[in-house]
Formats: C-alpha cells, structure tokens, sequence
C-alpha cells in the first residue's frame, strides 16, 4: 500500500521572514526598470550598456520550444530587483536580526567555522554577508560579491563577464544579463591550491520576485579551488524565478570542484545556467543535487578547450508532486585527448517528473577523445515520469564514445532480501534510495552529504510505503 | 529546404536533432504506374489485392510526403495474411528507366493465429536518379507472427523515403530487419503501436554509409500492453563524409506493467570526416518496466585490426571481416540465403 502526502514539510526552508526590503523594483521587464536597476546599483557605463543590449536581445529571442511548460511565466508579474534592509558585511553580527536568523537556521554561519574557507550569503537581490580566510587573501584569493568585483576589478570582469554563456545563449541568458544582481566572484591566482571549500549561499525571500545572481570564478593556471553553490526560498502562491549564471575559467593545468545543493522552494522556476571553459590538462568536475524547484531546466555544461582536459558530472534529481525537473549536462570536446564521464541519476515520486536532457559533443579536433555517459532512473510508484533525452554528436573517428542508461522502479527481490533481515518495507526500500544515491553524496563533503540525505529522508517521507 | 522526420518529443534546437533539413528534393509530378515490382506469394490463402488503403499515420515523416502517397501513389497493395507460412512472401521493386519513381501504399494484415514472412526490396541501377516514398502499414492480429525485412539498395544519386506502421495485438510478434544502404538521403520513419498484453517487436537495423550519404533513422515504439517487448538493435558503419542521425524513441506508456525494452545502437567511424548523430529516448510513465538504451561511436579498435592482420589480412580484409561480423548478428537472422548472399555481396562493395 503506497501512502501519498501531498505537501511535506521542509521546516527550515519554509521559514518565511516579513517581506521587508529598502527598494523593490516595480514588476515587468522595460528599458526604464532596466535603467533603474543600473541606476540603483551604480553601474560603470560599460555594465548599464550590457544590460540594455541584453534587454534588445531578450525581447528578439523565442522561449524554448521544448522542454517544461513555462506559460505561468509572466515576467510583467516578476519583480526582478529587490534590495534588502542590509548593506553587505563581513561579520555576521552586523547583518540585522531577522536575516542573520534565516541563515543561522540553514546553517551557514556554523558550516563556516568547521569545514569552510568562505562564506557569501545572498537574500533577495543583495549579497548581506561575505567573508575568507586570512591566509587565503594573504595568498592572493579574491572572494567577494560580484558587484564589488566590477568596482574594483573591472578589467578582468569586463574580459570575462557574459564571454563564457553569451547573451543570446538563450532567453533567459539575455534576461539574466539585463537584470543581474549579487553573486559572488572568485579568482584564485596561479599556483594556489584552496583546500577548504568556498561556499556561496543564496536566500530569496521575497514573493513574486527573482533572484538572477551571477557567479564569476577563474581558477589560473596549476591552481585549485572546491566551490559550494547552495539555495533555497520558501513556498509562496505565486511563482518565483531563479536565472542565475555561473561562469567558470579553469585556465591550464588547474581544477575546479563545483557543488550544487539546489533546494529551492516548490513555487519556483529555476531556469539557471552554468559553463566552464576548461584549459589544457585541466579537470573541472561538477556535483549537483537538485531537489526543489516546481520547474528545473539546469544543463551545466563545459567546454574541454585545451588538449587533455577533463570533466566530469555527478548528479542527482528528485522530483515530487508538481515538480517538473528537467535537467542534465552538455560538454563540448573542443582538443585532442581530452576526456569526459557522466554518472546521472534520477528518482520520481508521487507524481513528479525527472527528465535527463544531454550533449556530448565530440568535435572534429578533438582525437583520441574518450566520453562515458551513464544515467539511471528510479520510479518509486506508477504516477510518476521519468525521461531520458541523451543526445550524441560525434564528429570524428578517434573516439570512445559509449552512453548507457536503464529506467525501472526498485527490485521486488532486493526489498525482499533485506526485509528477510529484519527491515520493514519502509525502511528497505529507504536504505535502497540512499544508496542509489551514495555516488553522489560520497563526492560532497561529509557536512553536505548529510545535508543530502536528510533532503532525501525528507523527501521519501509519505511517498514510499 | 523541407523539415521533416520530427522527434516525438523535442529537444534543444541546436543539438540538431529535432528534425532533418533537406535541401534539394524534387517531388515528381504526373507520376507513371510502376510497372517493374515482382511479387510472389507462397499460399493460395493469402490474399494479394492491388488495392488503396487508409494511409492514416501517428507519426510519419512529414504532411508533404504523406500526402503524395495519398493521393499520387503509383503502387498500392493489400496483403492478407492467412497461413502459416513455411518460405516467404517476396515482393522486388526494380526501378529502370520507364519506373524511376515510385510512391507506393502497403498494407500487410497478419490474421489471427497465422505466420509470415516477407520481404521487400528496393533496387535502381547504377548512377540513374530515382525517387522512392512508401507507406507500409502492417497489423498482427492476436497471436500472429510476421517476420518481415526491407532491403534498401538504391543508387547515391537517388532519394529514399519510408514510413512503416506497426499495430501489434495481443500476443503478436512483429520482427522487422531494415538493411538501410542506399540513397543519397535515406530518411525512415518506424512506428510500432504494441497493444496488446504479451505483444513484442524486434526491430534490426543494418545501415552503411559512403560518399556524402545521409541516413535519418527515427524509430519509435509505444508500450501500452501488460508484459508487452520492443528490442531495437541498431549496427552501422559511416565511410567518408556520410552521416547518420539516429533517434530511437521507446516509450512505456502507463498500464504496460512489466513492460520491457532494449536499444542499442553501435555506430562504426571508419573516416574522421563521418558524422554520428544519436538520440536514445526512453521515455516512461509505468514504473512496473524494465528499460535500457545504449549508444557507443568510434573507430576499429587498432588491437582488433592487428590481431587479424597478424594473421595475414591486409588492412582493407581485416576492416571489411570486422564490419561483416559486428553485423553478422542480424544478417544470421536473415533466412532467405539468396536475399543474404546480396547483402553481403552488397556490403563487400560498399566497403571498397
């Protein structure tokens, strides 16, 4: 007997705080509020004219003609700028009350102390709260809001902002580019090798609003970097839009770990993307768990540019009722020898739906290529949907291309097995789920997959039974 | 420029896969009877007749080549299947000069409790351009079994264009080869409705690409009946500038409990200017299913051509021996010797 529970509770990332703000740009999408934003955030000239040119380029694209629905989609009922009561800080004493209490709940402040290097805490529009280590500034990190970033290293934001994801990517590239706000910039010079993670947390408390944040990291040359990305908002009646952008530069010899715990509210659209230019025997490996959202369209993808680079995806979708998740990872082999392996795994339940969209691209100069995709789904009752839309392009003879991926729900024998070992049915097939996505939890450290799997046992309470 | 051979279900526009862009087709017009198809049937119960039939398709290639078949075709027939056969239904399509285009309608109806086989074959000359556009349409009744095999040896000056419809009942088995070799464009479009509780289709598909050919695969099954099987099995081999896109949609659809479905498709490279394009849908709205979809692209593994050319094969031998038997899974299924003995010849030539 399968027990249904339409709407579980999420505790600490419900928590709704009053909508307070200092400035709440009015809703739509025109010249003038782009204007304004520019005006509000003190743009340098060159910025203001990226986001108008952007603006142009939106209003000329089409929405997707594939993938969710996204008609709900109003952006004249979307307020894209919301300016929270707080300046940014660098000591959470100093980020008023209200808050400081949102993220001491989530955790942020403790992670912090005990397994981070930096932290950056996003609400609503703003950045309220960053901060590095000593030794890494010594070293010469930079790790700071992104608006600090175009004030004070404009040179190397001008050379690498929107040149990664360019603005007519896609629709939602060019609305990000318009309306962007907060986010964090990272650049690790050559050599340094960061061995405590860096980790940017990103709050959107606002109703009908958007959070379009934008994360600019460059790892130089023979250097390396572990980045946690975490979000969450609380449930509203109305839809909320998340259209962030992160763009990353792993310059030659270099790595790049980048985390996601995506856990956004089940009121959200979360139509975010992510892309990594990656350098001659440089590795950028990605690690996504993407729970929340009432419609994902996220595809990380990178571009293996120089010869011998290397990447690789490891990730984990769970939809529930009303969820639409269509997610997966595109990579571009653009250089000889250079070498990708997907690992992607899905789990549906009480209705949702979990789609595995991908690219492998294999470029005619990219010999002696190697790419393995791998994708397993799991559905846990016959309500729910799960899809598997791989595609492969692959354009030369000297490659090892191979994709796999299987679909079923969980094996009657291997419930059957640890119940006959003194496990109740519930219990089995919740032991069964944590280890289906063990691979990705083993890639996070420890504090963020437990993290992982308490949103698992969150999300399987009531749905299995 | 047409697009046509549409995915069931999008993806990104610029993948390049949702469809097939053509540039330079010529739609004949004023189209002559084709007068040069041979047709032979084993048993006075089954029934030919030279007859219309509905060309009502759920997918197909496109509006535009539906409707040619609809209202210019140049060839219909309807074929009851009545018996369980022992040899086969063959039916040759032999273009030459007075029958360079041909627009046909088929419709193969298998009754119940009976067995079939059949196979069709599309053959033009050398360098004479000739345009095909076929519908073939076949339902297996309860418990019936047609093993049915195309053969496509058109010229690379000319153009070919198929749709295939299956409805499979329950307990039928429809087991269908598609040997793809001709065609400057060879674009097909395969439909399978299985129905029907224990309903199963096999479909195997050989295709060999040369010169600046063009094969568009779009194959799509729907699971709707309880334990009902589909199994793809896809193996190719691109030369020179040819390129295949292949898109295989299985799509478990709910109440098809322990439904199953396999696909694999294997593409060979033997040139690094030959393009392989794949999509493997598995599609799934039953979570009592098994599903599995696999893909691999590449060249001859340099161990493989070593070792049998340790053994005295030149380099050529040794690649032909290793196409021939990466598809010798399928062609052992082919039971007409004759049939086979063209195939191979067939593939001999073509890997010149």
């Amino acid at each position: 007997m399968k027990t249904n529970v339409e709407e579980i509770n999420r505790n600490i990332y419900d928590i709704k705080n009053k909508d307070d703000y200092d400035f709440k740009i009015k809703k739509g999408l025109t010249r003038e509020i782009i204007e304004e934003i520019s005006k509000q955030k003190n743009d340098p000239e060159w910025m203001k004219e990226i986001r108008l040119n952007a603006l142009e380029v939106y209003n000329s694209l089409e929405l997707p003609t594939w993938g969710p629905d996204l008609s709900e989609l109003d952006m004249n009922e979307i307020a894209t700028y919301v300016r929270p009561k707080s300046k940014l800080n660098s000591s959470w004493e100093d980020v008023p009350e209200e808050i400081k209490n949102t993220f001491d709940k989530l955790g942020i402040p403790d992670a912090e102390k005990s397994s981070l290097a930096g932290v950056g805490a996003q609400y609503d529009s703003e950045v309220v709260y960053h901060s590095i280590k000593e030794d890494l500034i010594k070293q010469g990190v930079i790790y700071t809001d992104m608006e600090t970033a175009v004030r004070e290293y404009p040179e190397i934001v001008k050379n690498h902002f929107m040149k990664c994801v360019p603005v007519n990517d896609h629709k939602f590239v060019a609305l990000h580019a318009a309306v962007w706000s907060g986010g964090s910039f990272v650049y690790v010079p050559k050599g340094v090798k960061v061995d405590i993670p860096l980790q940017s947390y990103f709050r959107l408390n606002s109703p009908e609003s958007g959070q379009f944040e934008h994360t600019l990291i460059i790892v130089d040359e023979e250097a390396s970097l572990h980045f946690i990305e975490g979000c969450s908002a609380p449930k509203y009646n109305k839809v909320n839009l998340h259209a962030g952008c992160v763009e990353l530069y792993v310059k030659d010899n270099a790595y790049l770990r980048y985390s996601t715990i995506e856990n956004w509210s089940k009121n959200m659209l979360n139509l975010n993307t992510k892309k990594a230019i990656v350098g001659k025997n440089a590795g950028m490996d990605w690690v996504s768990g993407s729970f929340g959202s009432k419609i994902s369209m996220l595809y990380p993808m990178s571009i293996l540019n120089g010869e011998g680079a290397k990447t690789e995806f490891t990730g984990i979708s769970f939809a529930g009722g009303g969820q639409d998740l269509d997610n997966g990872f595109k990579v571009v082999h653009n250089a000889k020898n250079t070498s990708s392996v997907v690992n992607a795994k899905s789990i549906s339940k009480n209705g949702g739906k979990c789609t595995y969209r991908s690219l492998v691209r294999i470029n005619e100069n990219a010999k002696n290529s190697k790419c393995s995709v791998s994708c397993e789904s799991l559905m846990l009752d016959d309500i729910s949907i799960s899809d598997t839309i791989p595609t492969a392009d692959v354009k030369t003879d000297e490659v090892e291309f191979s994709h796999e991926a299987k679909i079923g729900k969980i094996s009657d024998q291997t419930i059957f097995y640890l119940m006959s070992r003194g496990l109740s049915e519930e219990d089995a097939k919740a032991m069964i789920v944590r280890g289906f996505a063990y691979p990705i939890s083993k890639e996070l450290p420890v504090e963020y997959a437990v993290e992982m799997n308490n949103l698992i046992n969150l999300e399987l309470e009531g749905a299995i039974g | 420029m047409i697009k046509l051979n549409e995915t069931p279900l999008r993806t990104a526009r610029n993948f390049n896969i949702n469809n097939i862009k053509i540039e330079d087709i010529e739609f004949p017009e004023n189209i002559k009877k084709f007068n040069n198809a041979n047709l032979y049937l084993e048993s006075s119960k089954d029934k030919a007749e030279f007859l219309k039939h509905d060309t009502t398709l759920t997918y197909g290639l496109s509006e535009t080549f539906y409707k040619q078949v609809t209202n210019n075709s140049n060839y219909e027939l309807k074929i009851d299947i009545n018996s369980k056969m022992k040899n086969s239904i063959t039916l040759d399509f032999n273009f030459d000069e007075n029958n360079t285009n041909l627009v046909e309608n088929i419709y193969i109806h298998a009754m119940e409790n009976t067995k079939s086989n059949i196979a069709i074959k599309y053959k033009t000359p050398e360098n004479l351009k000739c345009f095909h556009n076929g519908i073939i349409k076949i339902k297996a009744e309860k418990n019936s079994e047609v093993n049915i095999i195309f053969v496509n040896f058109l010229n690379t000056n000319s153009n070919n264009f198929l749709s295939i419809e299956n409805e499979i009942l329950e307990d039928a088995k429809i087991n269908s080869t598609i040997i793809d070799m001709g065609g400057k464009n060879s674009i097909s479009n395969y439909y399978s409705n299985i129905v029907g509780n224990r309903a199963d289709n096999k479909l195997n598909t050989i295709y060999l690409g040369k010169e600046n050919q063009i094969f568009d695969l779009n194959y799509i099954a729907e699971l709707k009946g309880e334990k009902s099987n589909v199994n793809f099995e896809i193996q190719g081999a691109l030369k020179d500038n040819s390129k295949k896109h292949f898109k295989g949609t299985i799509n478990f659809k709910r109440g098809a409990k322990k439904a199953t479905g396999n696909e694999n498709e294997a593409c060979m490279l033997l040139s690094n200017t030959a393009r392989s394009l794949s999509l493997p849908m598995l599609l799934c709205s039953e979570e009592d299913v098994e599903g599995n979809h696999s893909t691999s692209s590449g060249k001859i593994g340099d161990k493989e051509l070593f070792y049998i050319m340790s053994r005295g094969f030149d380099e050529k031998s040794a690649m032909k021996l290793i196409v021939r038997a990466k598809f010798n899974k399928i062609l052992e299924t082919i039971k007409l010797q004759e049939l086979k003995n063209e195939i191979l010849y067939d593939i001999d030539k073509r890997l010149d």
